[in-house]
This record gives C-alpha cells, sequence and structure tokens, in this order.
C-alpha cells in the first residue's frame, strides 16, 4: 500500500518532502521511485539537451530517440526477451544504435550527397520500422514496441532507478571532465577544429551520451518523449538565462520541477477522480506548460520593467 | 489466392485500395517537401495528429456511442485540427527566433505527450475504444472498408488533381519563390494551400500507416524519384509510382508477416506500417546506389573511368618522352602499384598503343603526340592570353591536357595562330588523325 495513496496535490508535497528526511531511503514508494527515476533522467537530459540544441542537432537526436528501438530489439536478440533491461545491456543497444545511425545518415550526406533533412529522415524511418518489425518478430508480442514508444512509469522498480542515477552520474562526470571542449564545439567549430585534433571525437561522444539517455530513458517515458526533456527545459532556460553554465543547471532544475509536478498531479487525478493517467506524459505536459508560463511571465515582467522607465 | 485477388476480393480489396491511394498522395506531397528541403516538418506534423486523434475518437464515442464504423471521420477531423495547431506552434517558436530543428522537435514532443495522456485516460473510461486507437501509431490497414476507401481515394485524387491543374505556378514558387511573387503569383496562398494538402496527405496515412512512420511514407518515395530525373513532372509521376509499388508491397508483406506469424491458439499481425515504410525505404536505398545518373555507383564508375583514362594518357606521354621503357621503371617515376600497371599495360596492349617490353606503335606515337600537344598549347594559352608566369602553367596543363575536347583544341590553335613552339621553347607536334 502506497503512502500516497488518498493523497492530493498539495498533501502529495508535504508528504514527500517530509518522508524525504525518514523513510524514502529505507523503503521507498512507487511514487517516489519514479520521481527518482524521472529527475535522473532530467538530470541526464538537461545536461545534454542545451549543447544538442546550440549544435542544431536536435532532429538527429529525434532519429536517435527513434532507432534505439533497433537497439533494444538487438539486445532482445543477444541476450533473450527475459533478461531485465540493465545497465550493460542497455550500454550495448545504445552503442549499436548510436554507431548505426551516425554511420548511415553521415553516409547518405556525404557519400550519397542526399540533403541533410532527407537523410535524417529516411534513415530513422526505416531503422525504426525495422526495429518494430524485429521486436514483433523475436517477442512473438507488438505490447514491447508500443511501450518502448509511449513508456510506462507505473512498472519502474529500484533497478531501474539505480541504472539512470549510474547514468545522471555518468553524464554529470564526462560534461564537467570535458566542459571545455563541448562548449567551444557547440558555439565555433572551426575554433575547435583549430585548438585540438579530436573535436569530431567530442561530436561523436555527444551523439554516444543521447543515444545512451534515449535508451535509458525508454522505460520510464518511451523514446519519443525522451525528446521533450532534452529540448523543453533549455528553450524554457533560454528565455531567462543567456550563458551556458546557468542555463544547464536551469534546464536540469526545470526538467525536475516538471517531473516533480507531474508525479504530483497525476496522483492528484488518481486520488480526486479516479483518473489513472499516464505520467510520463503528464511530465512532458508539464514541461509545455512551463514553457508556455515562463514565456507569459517573462512578457509581463519586460513590460512592467517598460512601464517603470517610462515612469522615471 | 492471387494477385488479382488483392484487388477485388471483398475483404482484401479494401487495403490494397487504400494503401495505394494513400501512397500516391504521400509521393506527391513529399516530392514537394523534399525540393523546399522541409520532409522534416513532416515527422513533426504527424506525430503532432495523435492527441487530435484521440480527442477525436473519444468525443465521437461519447456523443455517438452506437456508429462505430463512422469514427474515422471524427480521426480526421482530429488529426486536421491538431496537426493544424502544431503547424502553428511551430511558426510562433521560429518567429520568437527558436532555431527550427529545435523548434520541430519541441512540438512534436509536447504534443505526442499531451497524446499520451489522452490515450491513458481514453483507456480507463473507454477501453474497447482505446484498443482501436492503438493500432493508429502503427497503421493497420486491414480492417478498411469501402468507405473508407472512397474517403481516402477522393483525397488522393483531390491531392493529384490540384498538382495537375497548378502544376506551372507550383514549379515556379518550387524552383524560385521570389520571382514568382515577382510574376504577381499568390505565394502565401499557394503555400497554405500545400500545407492543407500536407495535413489531408498526412491524416490519410494514419490510418494505414500510422502517426510514428507517416513521415518515412513521405520521404521515401521522393528520395527514390529524385534520383532518376531533373524534370518536376516526372519526380512527381515516379513518387507517385514508388509510392503505390511500396504501398502494394508493403500491404503484402504484412497481411503475409501477420499469417506466418499467427499460430491456431495465437492471433498476431504484423503492422502494417513498418512493412510499407521497409519497402519504400528498399526502393530509396536501391535508387540511391543504383540510379543510372546519381547513383553511387555510376558516379564511382564514371570517376574511376576518367582516372584510368587519365593513367593511360600519363603513361602514353611518358613512352613519347623515353622510348622503350620496363614495368619497373614506370613503377618507380609514376608512383603507381604494380599490379595496377600490369592491368593497365595489358589494355593498351589490347587496344594497339603499345607493343614488346613496352614501346610505343606508330598509332601509339600518334595518340601520344596529340596529348602532348594539348598539353604544350594549353601551357601556350596560359602564358600569351592570360598572362601567366612560365614557370607556373605546367600544373594546369597536366590536368588540362585529359579535359580538352578536339574542338577546344581547333579554337585553341586557332587563337594561337597554329604555333610550333611551348614556352619552354620545345616543338608542339603537328596535329594528327588518328583511327
Amino acid at each position: 500500500m502506497s503512502p500516497y495513496w488518498g493523497a492530493n496535490f498539495f498533501e502529495f508535497f508535504f508528504l514527500f518532502f517530509t518522508r524525504l528526511f525518514h523513510s524514502v531511503w529505507s523503503q521507498p514508494a512507487t511514487d517516489e521511485i519514479q520521481i527518482g527515476v524521472l529527475c535522473m533522467t532530467a538530470i541526464s537530459c538537461g545536461l545534454i539537451g542545451p549543447f544538442l540544441v546550440l549544435r542544431k542537432m536536435t532532429m538527429f537526436a529525434n532519429s536517435l530517440s527513434h532507432t534505439v528501438l533497433l537497439g533494444i530489439a538487438g539486445t532482445i536478440f543477444f541476450f533473450g526477451k527475459e533478461t531485465p533491461f540493465d545497465l550493460t545491456h542497455l550500454l550495448v543497444g545504445a552503442l549499436l544504435a548510436a554507431f548505426l545511425t551516425a554511420l548511415l545518415t553521415e553516409g547518405l550526406i556525404k557519400g550519397f550527397r542526399l540533403q541533410e533533412d532527407a537523410s535524417i529522415g529516411l534513415v530513422f524511418t526505416s531503422l525504426f520500422a525495422l526495429g518494430i518489425v524485429f521486436v514483433t518478430l523475436f517477442t512473438k508480442d507488438l505490447h514491447l514496441g508500443l511501450e518502448s514508444v509511449v513508456g510506462n512509469v507505473d512498472a519502474l522498480k529500484l533497478s531501474d532507478f539505480r541504472a539512470s542515477t549510474l547514468l545522471a552520474l555518468l553524464n554529470l562526470s564526462l560534461i564537467t571532465l570535458f566542459y571545455r571542449q563541448f562548449q567551444i564545439g557547440s558555439f565555433d567549430r572551426g575554433l575547435a577544429k583549430t585548438l585540438s585534433s579530436c573535436s569530431s571525437l567530442f561530436h561523436y561522444l555527444l551523439l554516444f551520451l543521447t543515444s545512451v539517455t534515449c535508451i535509458g530513458a525508454f522505460r520510464a517515458i518511451g523514446v519519443i518523449l525522451v525528446l521533450a526533456f532534452l529540448v523543453g527545459p533549455y528553450l524554457t532556460a533560454r528565455l531567462f538565462f543567456h550563458r551556458l553554465k546557468p542555463l544547464l543547471v536551469a534546464s536540469v532544475l526545470l526538467g525536475c520541477l516538471a517531473s516533480l509536478l507531474g508525479v504530483a498531479f497525476s496522483r492528484h487525478l488518481l486520488t480526486t477522480f479516479g483518473l489513472p493517467l499516464s505520467t510520463g506524459g503528464l511530465v512532458v505536459c508539464f514541461i509545455g506548460l512551463l514553457y508556455v508560463l515562463s514565456y507569459i511571465v517573462k512578457k509581463i515582467y519586460r513590460s512592467g520593467m517598460l512601464l517603470t522607465k517610462a515612469h522615471d | 489466392m492471387s494477385l488479382i485477388d488483392f484487388f477485388i476480393d471483398p475483404v482484401l480489396r479494401g487495403p490494397t485500395w487504400g494503401t495505394l491511394f494513400m501512397c500516391i498522395a504521400s509521393g506527391l506531397i513529399g516530392s514537394v517537401l523534399l525540393l523546399r528541403k522541409k520532409t522534416l516538418l513532416a515527422e513533426s506534423l504527424s506525430h503532432a495528429a495523435y492527441p487530435g486523434v484521440i480527442l477525436g475518437v473519444s468525443l465521437f464515442a461519447l456523443a455517438f456511442p452506437a456508429h462505430e464504423e463512422w469514427a474515422f471521420v471524427s480521426v480526421l477531423a482530429g488529426a486536421s485540427f491538431s496537426a493544424f495547431l502544431a503547424l502553428k506552434g511551430i511558426e510562433w517558436l521560429m518567429r520568437r527566433k527558436v532555431s527550427p530543428d529545435a523548434a520541430l522537435c519541441f512540438i512534436l514532443a509536447v504534443f505526442f505527450g499531451a497524446g499520451i495522456v489522452a490515450a491513458s485516460s481514453m483507456q480507463s473510461q473507454l477501453p474497447s475504444w482505446h484498443q482501436k486507437t492503438q493500432m493508429l501509431l502503427f497503421g493497420q490497414a486491414a480492417t478498411m472498408t469501402g468507405i473508407h476507401v472512397a474517403l481516402y481515394g477522393g483525397l488522393a485524387l483531390s491531392i493529384a488533381l490540384f498538382f495537375l491543374l497548378m502544376y506551372r505556378p507550383l514549379q515556379s514558387v518550387l524552383f524560385d519563390r521570389d520571382f514568382s511573387s515577382l510574376l504577381g503569383l499568390n505565394v502565401k496562398w499557394l503555400e497554405r494551400l500545400i500545407f492543407c494538402l500536407l495535413l489531408a496527405s498526412l491524416i490519410v496515412g494514419i490510418r494505414s500507416v500510422g502517426v510514428i512512420l507517416m513521415s518515412g511514407m513521405i520521404i521515401a518515395p521522393a528520395v527514390a524519384a529524385r534520383q532518376f530525373t531533373h524534370h518536376l513532372h516526372r519526380m512527381f509521376f515516379l513518387a507517385s509510382f514508388f509510392g503505390a509499388l511500396s504501398g502494394l508491397l508493403g500491404n503484402f508483406l504484412s497481411i503475409w508477416g501477420s499469417m506466418y506469424l499467427s499460430t491456431e491458439t495465437e492471433r498476431m499481425t504484423l503492422p502494417t506500417g513498418p512493412s510499407i515504410v521497409l519497402v519504400g525505404s528498399c526502393f530509396a536505398f536501391l535508387s540511391l546506389l543504383f540510379a543510372p545518373q546519381r547513383g553511387l555507383v555510376s558516379r564511382l564508375f564514371r570517376i574511376g573511368a576518367f582516372r584510368l583514362r587519365r593513367l593511360e594518357e600519363n603513361i602514353l606521354k611518358y613512352f613519347w618522352k623515353k622510348g622503350t621503357l620496363s614495368r619497373k621503371i614506370l613503377h618507380e617515376t609514376l608512383h603507381v602499384p604494380m599490379w595496377a600497371l600490369f592491368l593497365v599495360l595489358r589494355r593498351l596492349k589490347k587496344q594497339g598503343w603499345i607493343e614488346g617490353a613496352y614501346s610505343l606503335t606508330p598509332d601509339g606515337m600518334k595518340r601520344a603526340a596529340s596529348i602532348v600537344r594539348l598539353h604544350r598549347l594549353w601551357e601556350l594559352y596560359l602564358t600569351e592570353q592570360l598572362k601567366l608566369e612560365t614557370g607556373k602553367v605546367h600544373k594546369t596543363a597536366e590536368e588540362m591536357e585529359h579535359i580538352l575536347t578536339p574542338d577546344l583544341e581547333e579554337r585553341l590553335t586557332h587563337l594561337l595562330g597554329a604555333p610550333t613552339q611551348d614556352p619552354h621553347q620545345q616543338p608542339i607536334p603537328e596535329k594528327s588523325r588518328f583511327p
């Protein structure tokens, strides 16, 4: 029996923060695991997303988020469908998917001289279709294909939390370690090339991290909704901040905030209306809502500033 | 089950004709998007249609729970509404200096998230209807009937008709937008119309290919068609042809796969969307590889043929200067691997340019002399007409001697006044006719 049973929106937060200092760590409830996994995903995505948007690679991230399904199909093929999605298998799948996608897309652009948008679109749709067919063939079950697209927060276990924490730590350590390289590469690719001979290495490292993050998040929110985590918090933060470090921190925090709100609201709806809604979807809706709200706040703030200036 | 059965059998003909019409429509629209470099817009909009589909069906289920066979009307209405909203959202974000790719991604993900929330609420409230909307994610053509086919056929036909009637204005807008607005065309309205048709073809496709893979069907036939032609009307025709073919084969693959997967106890279905997209992408990849003009294989072949000719001509030229040469000396001076030299020399011998342990035949002499003549003519042209320094001209002449045509040679001779000496005081060989 979940301690959050029957809690509404505000009671949820009250309970959560009181439990944060007591029993969360010893006996986590499902809602707390959900919050944990979603926050860890938000951290991973908030750290990578800004770099992706700055490099104008979000559509490539979209492509990766689709093709990880082929990676998942690959892990099922190699390790059997009973394997829980633990970290090593995820890494193998992510590596496979990222490698294939990057190779094919760049091959099409450079070797076949196909325009960029069409190359991205052609590669990910065909690989995704292949992934769906393989998953259907291997597992004889269409449900996994569906679930990987839309995610299933309710099925999360403590092992998922551990995996996503490790992924977040991996992202955090690599981004802090190579912050300078990522930063230069995002703003001035030419400069990065002249400064060091391995600037394209960081490009591929970023691709790999994106792929790992997508595949790590697929149990929680599904491969497509990860995109919202990657792009949304950054766009919201961008309304207020203009330097990279605050942007990164704000994206992470906004992602975590949306996760908290989403889980709480989902619980609230279940309590008051008896409506079990998809928590992952709600979190993404909150990411969208936060953007719109921030935009309005910024507008009001600006017009207020203008008014006071006019008075002076 | 013969091939004709797919078109006339009362159960099979619905999906066959339905996918056929839908793929023709998406091929046509796809060519326009490909030329405008906006194919990823289709990706975003097709995902964004999902919440509309769910809401439309839910409202329909609440209002007319007994008329399930008409539910597809609500699918169309809902999908076009939310895709239109997404389009406006993308435009709004881009006006606020969000980069286009980020705007597309953000709208895609948020709309899809909203769709998933709506779907989960539907799952608890209207479980039997939810089952049916789930198949719209990956497409399920099998249950299409006459009404669907009539509607989708009508939409595809109207798209084709639009392309036929508006061919000229469409062409001018696609290739030069500013020029066509100067001509007095209403570019804005035409673009709006194209977007409406894009929405139409997307929502038609939702039924058979599904919201997630619909963009694949927009891109793949257009990419395949682009490989074969430079003409817009042929591209439209080929794209609809490739689309139709992949629709037919994909539908067949899906039916066959479902039969293969199903056991006596359990019925499995291979969704239509992935199979159609797989077939379409196969066509696209094959044309990227093997198309006669733009394909990778023919391009590599052309490059290889040119390199071979250059090597042959360089070897002949070298013989002309040095007389008899062994393979080893050629290897050391020209830096060409021994095996390649072996092949090239054998080829030259077969064509009758060289003989013995490598010296030129009389025919070979003439051929080599004509190459040297082109080289020296070009050098002279550069120094006399373009006033280049004598020391700098050799390198470009080394390239040009393989490219100059007989026509150009004649013009050069005429321009330079039938010269006999090049800038390095070497004789320019006489023009010789060789067979």
